[in-house]
């Protein structure tokens, strides 16, 4: 009991430290917000800031955010992995056990679903949404799909293999602008020279491949899941 | 040449994919071929820039360096980058005989060499975070690699609090954002000169600090290492503790840079912090039996001198002990671990009291595991004794400090006289295989140890820029103390920890619970915030 009394005053504590730094930013705040409003559509044809952030700013961290996913999946393949046989493993999702109502609308729902992943890829450059967040939605939407086919198989090995390739190709692609512009990690067509609509080109190939990745990589993790709660 | 960091990144990650995709056993030769081209390159990239470090600035995407991302090298992460690369070949070649599920083990080996070289030159502080989260997972994937039970929950139980310790991290990152309007290490730097130091940079600072305790290891957030590097195969052991933990250690002097001009007054907390880890460190480590456990303890009790040395950032002398002292514990840390994992998986035991008759079964192991003792309790004309003497001269004269150092060598020369039992008795019959691969690897690290331990003034005035001309090894005084550490060491071992008393075997049996541990987390936060934000 003390030991809670405690815990709680000590977690107050570091709250009221908190609040009372979070009243100097008053007077140092700063920001470069100004500079990505000022240049950011100019520099990298992205309507989408956060985007133009994730895939040209920042690009590096962008590879090793989608690397984490990609040592995640891999991980937890390998953890769950069991020596036993398991070609005819059936998942824990009963037929019986999901309910008509629910599958007839999952049906109904799920090229909805895949659509508007897909918008959410492709229009990454324009409105909120980009390929992490559109990949998650599609992966959402494959899962569904488990509810609808309770006895449907999938070949893990294959998914992984297919998003390393696609990691691959990603980290080609970031670094083609050593040919063209001398530095690593931005948008292949230089913004002195090239029109934003062909800036566009290279953030929509690389969403649409981060994307898929992204989905890839969540219906490997979820497929592995579903093995192990059989 | 220019870009030679960002091969330095690459060239382990893509020979990871292509070990994963292509699964097959002839490219794991793919893996000493990257490893061969990292070589090379990081040779040609020191020719280049040594002297001249000012150069080595590269802006990705040649973008204004307040926003972009930008990877910087100076003497300190060359020579971590030497050190890895290092440390790399010889855990490669030690499991390189590894068997068929070796490509999967080396795809997770290969891209944390990557990540961890990566982590070593960013000047990104939010690049820092991607990292070490790339680097937990990493690790605890490769901790839980065996998939037995403890394996699994060591792994997990790792992941979990660098977890937690990295929320922090973030949370300092955005405040630290909000001050400065900018992520760039360098400049954030400069920028401090004007902060005057409010409160929102000294609570980053904690926040970063605790984070970097975690990591690192100290009292009292060092709970999961034991575990970890207990459990964990013999090279992997040797990796995370020669190398991976030292993440936490170059983070802490990178963050301290960057924090030099913010009047914080850090030496003498870190300093005892330091001083209690070594101590905590070799306490449990003299009740341990099971040999990876009292190594993994000893990891812990080296990493506080290395704080000691550390903490005292300012003071050249005390800094370049501490940072030599991340070098030689690389070194005769993954000697004895893995060693130890031979004559483990010769035995199929690990308890210290089990094993017998090493020095005869096996000689040339057990030559190597000497020296590795040797080295780890500082005897001199071996690594150990250089750094811990730079140290020893650094802290001579102010007493109860001078005085704790001496305890922790005692109480390092009891620990492994224990260990050496199991070098004594009569030759036993042990699964014998004929592995030269490992042999190898463990003579390399031993002529390593015996190298800097005799020849260390050329080596750290060409590899570190220090000049530690100072250090005399042949004199009396010094066989004195080495003499008067082991005596003393074994008077104790054989009077108080040989016949196992109930103190011993209480500290033995205790074992931090989560619950605690994170108790523990949140007590050292409001210490931090304490000592550096009401102070």
């Amino acid at each position: 009991m003390i030991k809670h009394v405690i815990l709680i005053a000590m977690l107050l504590a570091i709250y009221a430290v908190f609040t009372v730094s979070l009243q100097d930013l008053e007077q140092i705040y700063q920001t470069s917000a100004d500079y990505f409003r000022e240049f950011g559509v100019d520099q990298t044809g992205s309507n989408n800031l956060v985007t133009a952030i994730l895939l040209d700013y920042r690009l590096f961290d962008s590879l090793f955010e989608a690397g984490i996913l990609l040592i995640a999946v891999s991980g937890i393949i390998w953890i769950s992995k069991h020596d036993i046989e398991e070609k005819n493993a059936r998942f824990m999702l009963d037929k019986f056990k999901t309910p008509d109502l629910f599958v007839t609308f999952s049906r109904l729902v799920y090229p909805l679903m895949l659509a508007f992943g897909f918008y959410i890829i492709i229009n990454g450059h324009v409105s909120p949404g980009g390929g992490f967040q559109g990949g998650a939605i599609v992966a959402t939407a494959i899962l569904i799909l488990y509810y609808i086919d309770a006895d449907k198989e999938t070949n893990i090995g294959m998914i992984v293999t297919v998003e390393k390739f696609l990691y691959l190709t990603i980290l080609i692609i970031a670094s083609l602008s050593i040919f063209t512009r001398g530095t690593f990690f931005t948008n292949v067509f230089p913004y002195e020279t090239s029109s934003t609509s062909t800036q566009v080109i290279y953030l929509v190939t690389l969403n649409i491949l981060i994307g898929f990745k992204v989905a890839l990589g969540l219906w490997a993790i979820f497929t592995a899941f579903l093995k192990e709660g059989r | 040449m220019h870009f030679i960091p960002v091969y330095l990144i690459f060239v382990p990650v893509l020979a990871a994919l292509f070990i994963y995709v292509f699964k097959s056993r002839h490219m794991n030769w793919l893996a000493l071929a990257a490893q061969a081209v990292l070589t090379v390159l990081l040779v040609l990239y020191y020719r280049e820039f040594s002297g001249q470090y000012e150069n080595t600035l590269i802006v990705f995407g040649g973008w204004n360096d307040r926003i972009g991302i930008s990877l910087v090298n100076d003497e300190i992460s060359m020579s971590f980058m030497f050190l890895t690369v290092f440390s790399w070949w010889m855990v490669l070649i030690y499991t390189f005989e590894q068997g068929k599920t070796n490509h999967n083990f080396l795809f997770f080996l290969m891209f944390l060499e990557g990540v961890f070289l990566a982590l070593l030159q960013t000047n990104d502080l939010f690049n820092m975070f991607v990292f070490i989260e790339l680097l937990s997972i990493l690790v605890a994937v490769l901790i839980a690699f065996k998939k037995t039970g403890d394996a699994f929950r060591a792994g997990l139980y790792y992941l979990v609090i660098s977890k937690a310790a990295m929320m922090m991290f973030l949370l300092s990152i955005i405040l630290v954002y909000n001050s400065f309007g900018t992520i760039n290490i360098l400049l954030v730097r400069e920028a401090m000169q004007s902060t005057d130091s409010l409160t929102v940079v000294r609570l980053s600072y904690v926040l970063f600090m605790v984070a970097v305790m975690v990591k690192s290891a100290f009292v009292p957030l060092y709970s999961w290492l034991p575990r970890a590097h207990g459990v964990a195969e013999s090279g992997i052991s040797a990796l995370l503790s020669g190398l991976v933990v030292k993440g936490g250690l170059y983070l802490f002097i990178r963050l301290n840079q960057m924090y030099e001009y913010a009047n914080l007054n850090y030496a003498d907390f870190f300093y005892w912090i330091g001083a209690l880890t070594a101590v905590v460190g070799v306490m449990f480590a003299l009740s341990q039996k099971d040999m990876k456990q009292i190594l993994a303890y000893h990891t812990i009790s080296q990493i506080g001198i290395v704080m000691m040395g550390l903490s005292k950032l300012h003071d050249p002398d005390m800094f370049i002990g501490g940072f030599l002292h991340i070098f030689n514990h690389a070194l005769f840390k993954s000697l004895l671990f893995l060693g130890a994992g031979v004559i483990i998986s010769a035995y199929r035991t690990k308890k210290v009291t089990d094993i017998r008759g090493v020095m005869r079964t096996m000689p040339f192991v057990s030559v190597f595991m000497i020296i590795g003792m040797l080295s780890i309790t500082g005897a001199p004309f071996f690594n150990g004794f250089i750094s811990k003497s730079i140290i020893k001269y650094g802290i001579v004269d102010s007493g109860i400090r001078y005085w704790i150092l001496f305890v922790v060598n005692i109480g390092t020369a009891t620990s492994f006289i224990k260990m050496s039992q199991i070098f004594f008795g009569p030759k036993t019959m042990t699964i014998r295989i004929r592995k030269p691969l490992k042999n190898f690897a463990l003579m390399s690290l031993a002529f390593a140890c015996v190298m800097l331990g005799n020849f260390y003034i050329p080596i750290s005035e060409g590899f570190f820029g220090f000049r530690v001309q100072y250090i005399d090894i042949g004199t009396w005084a010094n066989f004195f103390d080495y003499f008067l550490a082991l005596t003393i060491g074994y008077v104790f071992y054989r009077f108080v920890i040989a016949p196992d008393p109930v103190p011993v075997r209480y500290i033995r049996e205790h074992k931090m619970t989560f619950q605690q541990a994170n108790y523990l987390f949140v007590v050292m936060i409001v210490v931090l915030l304490t000592v550096f934000v009401w102070w």
